[in-house]
């Protein structure tokens, strides 16, 4: 995207008033999105991004310019920008920039960019079609399918240079289902690091299929119970919970700002026995994976929990060093016009050898969360909430009544210290992450858990 | 630059052909953010970026396209894009430009001091609110965040059917995390503040506010489960209202998504309760002299005396709806078609402050934090269950801090329920503005 001679003048630019070390890192995106609403293309929007950022370092602090010019003077002027913050004579070099080679990849077989036009039309429409002919009471659909095809450059002072070009896809169907007063929805959205041959894993109708069966479920619920209860989280769904209760306090900068409940954990046994997490973005195809970072680093497996054992933080660059920590890659950005900082990718926890169906008959009464919203964290405490998209009682070992509005609350190391069966199952789900302002795309995954304890937060009364 | 995104438009629009409608808008954004901590500049950014968004309509359809590479390379291809793209999309009455007409200019938006302010006092103002935080309470033993942030925006929009328009508008906001810690238990607290430049802003009572919201929280332990009064913080209920936004949109109305959808004439909220948005409202972030489509903006009485009177339309819900636009086109960036939103949506604020709504109550939950309402609240349904954390106050006095907690109820009930609106309105970033709310009774769930 840019020459390697041009690359380094803006780097060496960017020292001369006394930081440690500089970043340039460029982008270009091309994305496709389509949305269909009440049985009609809404929508189709091609998308052109791109910008250049240039980032300035020393010790913890650093100082961040971006344009979205790519000629060499608005380049310069950036690294001026960026290196006005500091005051001193230069105290670094810009070593020379070897090319860093990818040791992953995720395999496109077919590029989004040249599927015809009408080709989306027609997925959309395929699952607009198929959620209406599940039930009668399915009374909207939303349909959407969204490409984007990202050209990133990284080049490091410290001597490195690399660019990756990501691509993903995901196709996403929102149901809405009423039924004598009540109205309820269904989701489902699945998402990766390949081209258009998602859909040949997951074609519409099956994507569609899914939401509706949600949807229409819930129909028949009643106000969720209130109180604390045994829960058994569905598959794929605990990643959501272990992510945003367990994932975000490992995250080296709130860990170094001591903010973390995690904070002075690393050796210490805070899950049981049979628990393990890890953070992954080197799973092949996955949709938070990529082959380096947003700093350049190479994509790596982090092992977050080993037998309940707490074992690694995630970096990105600055609290890698700040902490004498490995660089475990896991500096992520939104964008050209945002700084990285230590972001999850896909954030698992590691199957385990119960019997799901097993799980769930071995529980006398509590709750079974079939699929979690999205949640929210505190984590200085730990503390989160969740809501239940889809979920249902369990009553002697047997899922029974649907209910609606439940939360999960509770705090993450309690939630791993009370984990009491791990199935042999293990799916993932998708999402866009939000941490300061930036969304990331994170994959989660676990198998079939339950939750010895926990608080269920609903309206109707105490169970 | 502003005349050079003028320019830029202006050649876009001119390349309408035939039946087709073409409409431009691009913008130009300055940016600098810079956070401190423990006494040091953590980070600074400073950017400028601009892009145009290109929407096309011909026969119903509609064609969209943006791009942030302004050359003339980009700009054909992004047209070329937008054609194209109407191609396959679906025939709709609402696929059309809205009549070029008069805006008001509107005086307030644009602080020119901003522009002239150096960054050496943004950065000072960082570290000054970072300090004073700190030394605002000894039980302050950290503060998470410390910043200063500003932006100077300016936009422009032309169209194949006359509509011309710019204006610049500039922001300035500061905001501080403050964590308290005692016997190893650690708590957060938030202070926020925002006006047009930064010479307005006053960081020590954000700091103030900061660490007494932290300090607070300490011993804070889960309740058991009980049916209150409940008082939601001005820092909270922004997040309760923007809830009920999406069902006053035409186009979530129109789309059979919104709670108030047969609800138009009738009684959804408590007698007295005022709903409105105000987009000539100086004082709320989202002013502007016209929407995201050059439609000029106005004021919109939503909820009159507890009474819903009418929904908030751009030029595609009106043209569905047989309405007319009430100015309320809006957009993320130019990365966005023009959708349906508010611009600085509050409920009319009441008599008493915070203290006096708490007197009032007597006993009861004060809400100064929740949490999950992305999940927890179905604006199409209508349930609600959030989790939530504060302080109980009896005799009209705050007590013991709670955690934990989740509060469950219908929105229809809630907005029934409400009981008194505070006097203490203020807007900061969002689009909407916060004032205390006492909600007669909620079931507490804890433990």
């Amino acid at each position: 995207m840019l020459e390697d001679a041009i690359v380094r003048k803006v780097l060496s630019t960017a020292l001369a008033t006394g930081g440690e070390w500089a970043e340039v890192y460029a982008e270009d995106r091309l994305s496709h999105n389509i949305r269909l609403e009440d049985r009609r293309v809404e929508e189709l929007v091609t998308g052109r991004d791109r910008g250049v950022g240039v980032r300035v370092v020393r010790g913890t602090a650093s100082a961040y310019a971006y344009t979205n010019r790519f000629d060499t003077e608005a380049l310069l002027e950036a690294a001026r920008v960026a290196a006005a913050a500091l005051r001193d004579p230069p105290q670094h070099e810009v070593r020379d920039l070897r090319w860093r080679e990818a040791q992953i990849r995720h395999p496109v077989a077919v590029d989004p960019a040249g599927v015809a036009r009408t080709t989306l039309a027609e997925l959309v429409r395929r699952a607009d079609e198929a959620a209406r002919a599940y039930d009668p009471s399915v009374a909207q659909v939303s349909a959407g399918y969204g490409d984007v095809r990202q050209r990133v450059l990284v080049a490091n002072s410290d001597g490195f240079t690399t660019e990756e070009e990501r691509v993903r896809t995901r196709l996403v169907v929102q149901v809405v289902a009423a039924r004598d007063g009540v109205v309820q929805t269904g989701f489902d959205g699945p998402g990766r690091s390949m081209g258009f041959e998602l859909l040949d894993q997951f074609p519409p109708e099956l994507v569609a299929r899914n939401a509706a069966e949600r949807a229409v479920a819930m129909l028949a619920s009643k106000p969720a119970p209130a109180g604390e209860m045994p829960v058994v989280i569905a598959s794929g769904n605990g990643g959501v919970l272990f992510h945003e209760s367990s994932g975000h306090g490992m995250e080296a900068d709130l860990i170094a700002k001591e903010a973390s409940v995690y904070h002075g954990k690393q050796g210490r046994k805070i899950g049981v026995e049979r628990f393990n997490g890890v953070d992954d973005a080197t799973v092949e195809g996955a949709w938070g994976s990529f082959a380096f970072d947003d700093e350049g680093t190479p994509a790596q497996r982090t092992v977050l929990f080993e037998d309940g054992v707490c074992t690694d933080y995630l970096t990105d660059l600055i609290r890698a060093r700040q902490l004498g920590l490995r660089a475990s890659g896991n500096g992520r950005r939104q964008s050209y016009a945002d700084v990285p900082i230590p972001r999850m990718t896909n954030t698992y926890v590691l199957a385990g050898g119960d019997d799901p169906d097993e799980i769930i008959r071995q529980t006398r009464k509590g709750l079974y969360a079939k699929s979690l919203g999205g949640g929210q964290v505190n984590p200085v405490t730990g503390e989160f909430v969740f809501g239940v998209v889809e979920g249902y009682l369990i009553e002697d070992g047997e899922v029974t009544t649907p209910v609606r509005g439940a939360n999960l609350v509770g705090d993450g190391p309690s939630v791993i210290a009370a984990v009491d069966a791990l199935g042999g199952d293990f799916t993932v789900k998708e999402g866009i992450c939000g941490k300061e302002g930036q969304g990331v795309p994170v994959g989660n995954g676990a198998p079939t858990m339950r939750i010895a304890r926990m608080t269920v937060g609903g309206t109707g009364g105490s169970a | 630059m502003s005349v050079e995104l003028e320019a830029v438009v202006e050649r876009l629009a001119g390349e309408a052909t035939g039946a087709e409608g073409v409409e431009a808008y691009a913008e130009l954004t300055t940016e600098t953010e810079v956070s401190a901590f423990q006494a040091e500049v953590e980070r600074l950014t400073s950017a400028s970026s601009s892009g145009v968004g290109v929407r096309v309509v011909r026969d119903g359809r509609l064609g969209y396209a943006y791009t942030a590479d302004l050359t003339d390379e980009g700009l054909r291809e992004c047209l070329a894009e937008a054609r194209a793209n109407l191609e396959v999309s679906g025939e709709d009455p609402g696929n059309v430009l809205p009549a070029a007409s008069d805006y008001e200019a509107l005086e307030g938006i644009f602080d020119p001091r901003l522009a002239g302010t150096p960054p050496e006092r943004k950065v000072a103002l960082a570290l000054d609110l970072e300090a004073r935080t700190r030394a605002a309470d000894p039980k302050v033993t950290q503060v998470e965040s410390a910043r200063y942030g500003d932006v100077v925006g300016r936009l422009a929009i032309a169209s194949s059917n006359g509509v011309r328009g710019s204006f610049a508008v500039t922001h300035a906001w500061c905001l501080s995390i403050a964590m308290a810690t005692e016997d190893g238990e650690s708590q957060v607290g938030y202070g926020v503040d925002a006006a047009r430049s930064l010479d307005d802003l006053n960081p020590g009572p954000v700091a103030a506010e900061a660490a007494n919201r932290a300090v607070r929280m300490l011993g804070a332990a889960k309740p058991s489960t009980r049916t209150v009064p409940v008082v939601f913080d001005r820092m909270v209920s922004p997040s309760l209202i923007g809830v009920l936004l999406a069902g006053l949109s035409a186009e979530e109305v129109q789309k059979r998504r919104s709670l108030f959808a047969d609800k138009l004439g009738q009684r959804i909220g408590a007698g007295g309760l005022q709903l409105i948005d105000d987009g000539r409202l100086v004082a709320g972030p989202g002013a502007a002299p016209f929407d995201g489509e050059g439609v000029p903006t106005r004021r919109t009485v939503l909820v009159d005396d507890g009474v819903l009177q009418c929904f908030l339309h751009n030029t595609a819900t009106a043209a569905r709806g047989n309405a007319v636009s009430t100015g309320n086109a809006r957009r993320g960036s130019f990365k966005s078609t023009p959708g349906v939103s508010a611009h600085n949506l509050f409920l009319e604020p009441g008599d008493l402050d915070q203290a006096g709504l708490l007197a009032r109550a007597g006993e009861g939950l004060l809400v100064q934090d929740v949490s999950g309402v992305h999940s927890g609240a179905n604006p199409i349904t209508g349930d609600f269950s959030v989790g939530v954390s504060g302080l109980w106050f009896r005799g009209g006095e705050l007590a013991a801090p709670v955690r934990e907690a989740t509060v469950a109820a219908h929105l229809l009930d809630i907005l029934r329920g409400i009981a008194a609106v505070g006097s203490d309105l203020r807007f900061t970033t969002g689009s909407i503005g916060g004032a205390s709310l006492l909600v007669g009774q909620m079931t507490v769930a804890g433990a």
